[in-house]
């Protein structure tokens, strides 16, 4: 979860930088939108820090922080969803040909690794029982 | 346990689906595809071209006077520009 945290930040701080490199005069846009688009670019790269900044604190505090990784698993489904449809759509397949499908694919199989790589309940409490008993102890 | 065995059936699942959504019938590029035999789009060589009036990209009206006098190739696609 924290690789996937970094990655996000990276990935925020890009689409922040792009809003920016976007103003400038006649400047080639690094995302292929206009002005409404990297308005939500610049939204969406705020929202992912954000987004990176939970990941990166459950994956140090993994037993406290067990509902972000079931949100995160839930909002990379559900956006592998909103690319299979806008696929199945037909506008954005032909803009973007099958790239969101390779999208879509690539976002469940991060899903699918999240769902066994995340502590079960079970694990949690074996973990927080132990670092009580080690906390008594010592 | 119960729960990551039914997420994993379900990410499976739309793993699947998105596998197959090229060759299922309800992704068939629908009725852009199709000859429209309800509307007369027939237009014989020498034929003039009917009365129209056609919004552009800029959202400029043009009509077929615009047109007269020009070589003019038409085309039409659907705009996923926004």
């Amino acid at each position: 979860m924290g690789s996937l945290g970094i990655a996000f930040f990276v990935l925020g701080v890009g689409m922040i930088a792009s809003f920016f490199l976007y103003q400038r005069p006649d400047s080639i846009p690094l995302i292929p939108t206009g002005p409404v688009g990297h308005y939500f670019v610049a939204f969406t790269g705020c929202a992912l820090i954000g987004w990176a900044g939970g990941l990166i604190g459950a994956a140090r505090d993994p037993l406290s922080s067990r509902s972000v990784g079931t949100t995160t698993i839930f909002v990379l489904i559900l956006m592998a969803l909103i690319r299979m449809i806008a696929w199945l759509i037909g506008d954005y397949a032909g803009w973007l040909g099958d790239l969101s499908r390779t999208e879509a694919t690539g976002l469940l199989v991060l899903a699918l690794f999240l769902i066994w790589l995340k502590p079960t309940v079970a694990e949690s409490r074996a973990c927080a029982e132990s670092a009580e008993s080690e906390g008594a102890t010592g | 346990m119960i729960l990551r065995g039914l997420a994993t059936l379900l990410v499976l699942g739309l793993l699947g689906l998105n596998m197959m959504m090229p060759t299922a019938k309800i992704s068939a590029r629908g009725p852009e595809n199709l000859v429209r035999t309800d509307i007369d789009t027939s237009l014989a060589i020498g034929q003039s071209l009917p009365e129209l009036e056609l919004v552009d990209l800029e959202g400029r009206l043009f009509t077929r006077e615009d047109l007269l006098g020009h070589r003019v190739l038409l085309t039409f696609e659907r705009s996923v520009d926004w």
